[in-house]
């Protein structure tokens, strides 16, 4: 048939060209050649696929991660009980060129170069222009590091300038941006350093609160991601970042820092005042705490470290001495600057353990306040001779008379008739030797550092009696006593008070937790009788704050030396622990002076005299009023006492009669048995 | 490969029509909008907050082409035989205007959109199915004369104008205008040496033009190394990630992890790498199949045209869709040097699915005039 229609076409006479049988053999050929072609392309895919499959699948794994950003969460924040803000955190943002986007087209890099270069004054022309140049591919340059909002407003403002049209004013500004970040920051820089803490790298709480309460006060991150739902539909998702908790905590900064400018007195004071060179004591401590709830409301100490720089040494080393320090000293240095001295260190109380020893006795009833005991200067246990303060003997001494001179010899010879097994019960009982679970990082653990019935022997609980021959911390003495002297109920010590969400909410209020019943009513009575009488005329007198009533314990603790397992000769640690006001007690404070800078050092005077100058400001802020007839006790006295030898001027001139007591040596620490 | 007399027997014909490649058509469209939004939503929903951006613009460039593409269905072809010179006079003239400064619109560094009131669309595009036209006459009427010695040469220099023009501002269109050219002289002559003379020379000169004309050298470095040629080779390398991470089955339909704004142009040029991803390898065959479907389908068509005029207008159309996916397939595969041509149907682009949905008219225009029992495979 096809024949027909060709020779139809050929003759001509009606020209209805058809395709031809050529033709249609040549379109078969385009029709194989096309076909060849695609099959050849499907070849090609199927080689792409072959080789390099499995490369560029991970290829494309890889950089998916350019596609989700992080969104920081806000760390926080530290407030006092009053609302001020110890510790917060601030946005601050990363300046970061797209190298990419501002060579993108040349019209963007003069007016982005201009804007940066008069909004960042640190920025060198010539160093955008080199990147410009020279970094074309470069997508990530970071510009200027962790500046404030404030720095960054101009040149926000002039890239989303708008006309009245809504164009923008600098549409070529291109490939700037900002990274948001948050930086920690202390207002108050010194203030209550070793309670708050500090962290590193941005959110990892190094010491501290902070570190205590890291995963509290951290948020979670979030993050900027698309993707496709089940729909198929592109979803750009925001993940917006969960901000930190805020820690709202005990301590009172007014009260803090009352305490801390006197222990910075105090330091000066007695800086290069006998050993040349050296801050006006090893280490100074002070604690006051709620005896009702067991709450911190400061705690301070010397040295302590700026949390704005907690790395910075230069307060207490000049720049020489640092050069010349290795690494390891440099870090024995900030060790001291960063622990907590009050949770973390132990040392040897001395007489301020006189009164657990008595509450022990009257506990057990192996003492009884009608009783008396004869001081005759020295006590012969196990073949050591232990001397009383008073070498000469106190002669006859009641309970409250053997607290109020400090007396070790009737200690001794109470701690006999107490006998080990009620001694060590009701030191366990006040918590010594174990921690005190205070919410706060490196508490000391002291089990080794005390004796159990197992293995005291004579020496040991005669030497335990008055404070000597075991180890305690801080904020172990003073959660006892304020146990001692409350009516017998031992609280749990605490700083952080209540923890709210990024919004104020409350999430948990931490109430005071009422762990033990560590003495009778009565047995609190009486302590606190003898106690009062120790500081209104016994060795504690030199604390008094004028017109109000209070009680309280004098300690002065021959230093031991682990290295030579002698007692260090001249070497002490000296310190006070009272309560205010005498009824119903609302503070307790316990202060600790590690081996003041004088070259006598056995006296508690030094603390008495520091904690009376802060409670004598302390008090009033805290609405506690005076209870007593001012009688201008101790009206005389400053934070150095009477003691004129400051900076070698004049030694002990004019020091008035009472001033003989107190100065008088606690104990004779050169016959202190060895361990 | 037979045919029977059309008189004879024309009052008792049964009207034919190629329900087969309108049904291939409307799938391979359907399965285009499916893929484009799938490639297209996340740079959509980034770059304008709506996902669908694309898929709206390209559905609206659809509709507006199913007008025009009826209509020439259903208007016999033969209709278009007086309007040859118009037709190239008439793209001729766009295209010429299209260069003059203020009147045509650039895009990616070259002026090829032309602005009349509110519709914008490439004269280039429409260059494609003028010379189809232009040819498919031209042809018919010369096709005695086609074994005559340099009877291709004069016919070639009709288009060489136009070729020209395009060329001047778009390499790769005017590559396809000429190849569709040749492909229908090629058919219609009996000769074949001439044109492996002519295909060589073309190579030639294509390959002079890429060397020593501007921004095209550096895309051929890009070509051999991908990897190492910055921004030139970011394209092609994002495109191989693409195909090569599909594996057989893909990823499924909206799994590409690369249309997360790493290929560029995902859903333009680049489409056919995120459909390798998506649905891998056996996703990347089956359209190279449904085109080899589509093209068989037009071949069927042409042989059995009622006049030579149908069956040029068909082979030009056939040689066009080859012609732009093999171009297309080849790109992306980096086979040959970057080049910018659409995978007809598929890509996004409203000029260039509106002028090809009008040339799909015109084959099933021509289709219609086939009597049933004429159909011959």
């Amino acid at each position: 048939m096809a024949k027909t229609g060709n020779r139809r076409t050929k003759k001509g006479k009606k020209p209805i060209r058809l395709f031809s049988k050529k033709m249609r053999g040549k379109l078969m050929l385009v029709f194989a050649g096309v076909s060849v072609l695609l099959i050849a392309l499907i070849g090609r895919l199927m080689y792409i696929q072959y080789n390099n499959g499995e490369k560029y699948t991970k290829k494309v794994l890889s950089l998916q991660s350019y596609d989700s950003s992080k969104i920081p969460y806000q760390r926080g924040d530290i407030y006092d009980c009053n609302g001020t803000i110890l510790a917060t955190s601030v946005a601050v943002y990363n300046v970061v060129l797209d190298c990419t986007v501002m060579t993108d087209k040349e019209e963007y890099i003069d007016p982005t170069i201009n804007a940066l270069v008069e909004c960042f004054p640190d920025l060198e022309r010539n160093d955008l222009l080199a990147y410009a140049r020279d970094k074309k591919d470069s997508p990530y340059i970071v510009l200027e590091k962790k500046l404030p909002y404030e720095q960054i407003q101009p040149f926000v403002e002039m890239q989303e300038a708008v006309d009245e049209k809504g164009d923008k004013i600098n549409p070529n500004i291109k490939g700037v941006w900002f990274e948001k970040e948050y930086q920690r920051y202390y207002p108050y820089g010194t203030m209550a350093s070793n309670v708050i803490g500090f962290t590193s790298a941005g959110d990892v709480g190094t010491t501290g609160l902070e570190n205590y309460y890291d995963e509290t006060l951290n948020g979670v991150t979030g993050r900027e991601y698309g993707y496709l739902n089940s729909d198929n539909d592109f979803e750009k998702t925001v993940i917006p970042a969960e901000d930190g908790n805020n820690l709202i905590i005990s301590i009172d900064a007014n009260i803090q820092s009352i305490v801390e400018g006197k222990i910075n007195d105090f330091n000066m004071t007695y800086t290069n005042n006998y050993r040349e060179g050296e801050a006006g004591a090893e280490n100074i401590a002070v604690l006051i705490m709620n005896p009702n709830t067991g709450e911190i409301l400061a705690m301070a100490q010397y040295p302590n470290c700026d949390l704005n720089q907690p790395r910075d040494l230069s307060r207490y080393l000049s720049e020489e001495e640092q050069e010349t320090m290795t690494e390891e000293e440099k870090l024995v240095w900030m060790n001291r600057i960063w622990q907590n001295y009050c949770v973390t260190a132990t040392y040897e109380p001395g007489s301020v353990q006189k009164p657990f020893t008595v509450a022990s006795g009257l506990e057990s009833g192996t003492i009884s306040d009608d009783m008396t005991f004869l001081c005759n200067g020295y006590e012969e246990v196990g073949g050591h001779t232990i001397h009383c303060v008073n070498r000469n003997g106190h002669g006859i001494e009641t309970v409250e008379g053997s607290l109020m001179d400090s007396c070790n010899d009737a200690l001794m010879q109470m701690s006999y008739l107490i006998g080990p097994e009620n001694f060590t019960a009701t030191q366990s009982i006040f918590g010594f030797g174990q921690k005190t679970g205070i919410d706060l990082p490196g508490e000391a653990y002291t089990a080794s550092l005390v004796y159990s019935l197992e293995n005291m022997t004579k020496v040991d609980l005669a030497t335990n009696s008055f404070g000597q021959n075991y180890n305690c911390t801080m904020v172990q003495m003073a959660s006892a006593f304020s146990s001692l002297i409350n009516g017998g109920t031992y609280y749990q010590p605490h700083v952080v008070s209540k923890i709210t969400d990024a919004n104020g909410n409350t999430i948990q209020n931490i109430a005071p937790v009422a762990v033990k019943q560590t003495v009778s009513a009565a047995t609190s009575e009486q302590l606190k009788k003898y106690l009062y009488n120790v500081v209104k005329t016994g060795t504690g007198k030199t604390a008094k704050v004028d017109g109000y009533s209070m009680g309280g314990k004098t300690g002065t603790a021959q230093m031991y030396d682990p290295e030579t397992h002698l007692r260090k000769t001249g070497c002490y640690l000296v310190s006070f622990m009272g309560f205010v006001p005498y009824e119903n007690p609302q503070l307790v404070i316990y202060t600790v002076i590690d081996q003041p800078n004088v070259e006598d050092q056995p006296h508690s005077s030094y603390a008495q005299n520091l904690t009376r100058e802060i409670l004598e400001e302390v008090l009033p802020y805290m609405n506690i009023y005076p209870d007593e007839e001012k009688d201008g006790a101790n009206s005389d006295l400053t934070i150095i006492g009477t003691d004129t030898l400051i900076n070698g001027v004049e030694h002990n001139g004019g020091a008035p009669a009472q001033g003989e007591a107190e100065s008088e040596p606690e104990q004779s620490g050169e016959n202190l048995p060895e361990e | 490969m037979r045919e029977k007399t059309p008189k004879a027997k024309k009052t008792h014909a049964t009207k034919y029509f190629d329900y087969n490649l309108l049904f291939i058509l409307i799938f391979i469209i359907c399965f285009g909008l499916v893929m484009l939004y799938s490639s297209s939503s996340y740079t959509a929903s980034s770059k304008f907050g709506d996902s669908a951006y694309y898929l709206k613009r390209q559905v609206r460039a659809i509709l507006i082409g199913v007008v025009p593409m009826i209509a020439l269905t259903l208007i016999d072809y033969r209709f278009w035989k007086k309007w040859g010179v118009f037709a190239y006079l008439v793209s001729f003239g766009l295209c010429v205007a299209v260069m003059i400064p203020g009147v045509g619109t650039s895009s990616h560094g070259s002026a090829r959109w032309l602005a009349i009131g509110p519709i914008s669309f490439q004269p280039s595009e429409l260059c494609k199915i003028t010379m189809i036209l232009v040819y498919a006459i031209l042809l018919e009427l010369t096709s005695k004369k086609l074994n005559q010695k340099w009877s291709e040469i004069k016919l070639l220099a009709v288009c060489l104008p136009v070729v020209g023009v395009v060329a001047a501002s778009n390499l790769s269109t005017a590559i396809i205008i000429a190849g569709i050219v040749v492909g229908m002289l090629f058919v219609a002559s009996p000769k074949y040496k001439d044109f492996l003379v002519i295909g060589l020379i073309g190579i030639a000169g294509i390959l002079l033009f890429i060397f020593t004309v501007g921004y095209r050298g550096d895309r051929v470095s890009a070509w051999l190394h991908p990897e190492t040629a910055g921004d030139k080779g970011y394209q092609t390398l994002m495109g191989l990630y693409a195909i090569g991470s599909g594996g057989i089955f893909g990823k499924g339909l909206g799994g590409s992890l690369q249309k997360m704004g790493h290929v560029p142009e995902s859903q333009n040029d680049m489409i056919f790498t995120i459909i390798c991803e998506e649905l891998g390898l056996f996703g990347g065959i089956c359209v190279i199949l449904l085109y080899i479907l589509m093209i068989w389908r037009m071949m069927v068509i042409a042989n059995n045209a009622r006049d030579m005029f149908g069956s040029m207008l068909v082979v030009g159309v056939m040689v066009h869709i080859s012609l732009q996916v093999i171009l297309n397939i080849a790109v992306v595969t980096n086979s040959i040097p970057n080049t910018g041509v659409t995978l007809p149907f598929i890509s996004y682009g409203g000029t260039s699915i509106m002028f090809l949905m009008m040339e799909m008219g015109l084959v099933l225009s021509v289709s219609r005039g086939i009597k049933l029992e004429d159909v011959d495979g």
